[in-house]
């Protein structure tokens, strides 16, 4: 084994051993690797620690403030007959603002008839009709008519507040 | 201290820090796996880790201790790469069989690279064992002490100690002068 002398000479940094390793050549990175790392963003801006700590609280606070506004907000107190005016309207603008959409409809579909029921076409009249919107009410009469020229409507799609 | 700025933040103590320490690490890093692209990848690796791991770095000890102990991790990580490699290889691999038992960090395309392997003492330092070569290159790199060292490389002080104890015996050999083959004198003539 190595006298301890040796070891704590070559400790104490005036050895030969570590004079001769001096003189060695001393590669350092290249000036690529240099980019990599010091290119690295995280590196580069050196986010604070605590900047993700404070994005986790600041999404879950986001989240819940959504989630309450889902359960507890005006969207509940809504009421219950706007409900199928804007459904249903929105689902048949295509037909009743289109006519060669509806017409191609007719050509293709094997019911005609199948892309609105009458007895919920009338409903929806009657919805119009309590919401004060009179002229929509009378437009979509006319369409109603004009898809079910034999089907007798009487006047329950007229009054307010009826029911088809 | 440098760390400490880098982690609270301050991305030029990071340049400061990267600067002081690059070419310890990365001779550390060439000198143990031997291959210029392997030291390149475990170098880039080394500073990633420190990147990533920054907010949890404590002021306890040298920075060197620090960031040498995440170098030492990444080497035994390709090290076991590479011996998972070399053992997982199909018996019936054309390449396998050509080269059996030399990894692919030894083979002479990747030891080309290393042109440094010219001096002797540098290719007495590619013969040590691995971890004595790491002793020896943590203390001169960096200048840490045995216990630094120690700590380093998780073993025990006296673990550490005899590794560069023999580490050190193996090399001052290498600079002794090579013996000359035929030493007879020569013969003179008078005329």
């Amino acid at each position: 084994m190595e006298p301890a002398d040796d070891l704590d000479e070559y400790l104490r940094g005036d050895s030969a051993l570590s004079r001769q390793y001096r003189k060695e050549s001393a590669p350092t990175p290249p000036h690529a690797l240099d980019r990599r790392v010091l290119g690295s963003p995280r590196a580069a801006h050196g986010n604070p620690p605590w900047l993700a700590p404070l994005a986790f609280a600041a999404s879950v606070l986001l989240s819940v403030a959504l989630v309450l506004a889902i359960v507890f907000g005006p969207q509940t107190a809504k009421r219950v007959d706007d409900a199928p005016r804007l459904v249903r309207v929105a689902a048949h603008s295509d037909t009743l603002t289109n006519p060669a959409l509806d017409r191609k409809h007719h050509l293709y579909s094997s019911d005609p008839k199948s892309a609105r029921a009458p007895a919920d076409w009338l409903a929806d009249i009657a919805a119009l009709r309590r919401a004060g919107r009179n002229r929509e009410a009378e437009a979509e009469l006319r369409r109603f008519h004009s898809t079910y020229p034999d089907y007798s409507t009487g006047d329950l799609a007229l009054r307010p507040g009826s029911r088809p | 201290m440098l760390m400490v700025r880098y982690r609270d933040g301050d991305s030029d103590a990071f340049s400061t820090l990267y600067a002081r320490h690059k070419g310890p690490l990365y001779r550390y890093l060439l000198r143990q796996v031997r291959n210029a692209g392997a030291a390149a990848d475990l170098f880039q690796d080394v500073w990633s880790r420190l990147v990533a791991t920054r907010g949890r770095y404590e002021a306890r000890a040298k920075f060197a201790t620090y960031l040498f102990h995440i170098a030492h991790n990444c080497t035994i990580d390709f090290f076991r790469r590479d011996l998972k490699m070399r053992n997982t290889a199909r018996p019936d691999d054309a390449d396998a069989l050509s080269e059996p038992e030399v990894p692919e960090y030894q083979r002479p395309d990747g030891i080309a690279e290393f042109a440094e392997q010219q001096s002797a003492l540098l290719a007495a330092l590619g013969a040590l064992p691995r971890e004595q070569r790491e002793a020896f290159l943590l203390h001169e790199e960096t200048g840490l002490t045995i216990e630094e060292i120690a700590r380093v490389t998780d073993v025990g002080v006296e673990t550490a100690k005899s590794r560069l104890r023999y580490a050190i015996r193996k090399l001052k050999k290498s600079l002794l002068p090579a013996p000359i083959p035929d030493a007879r004198p020569l013969r003179t003539r008078t005329i």
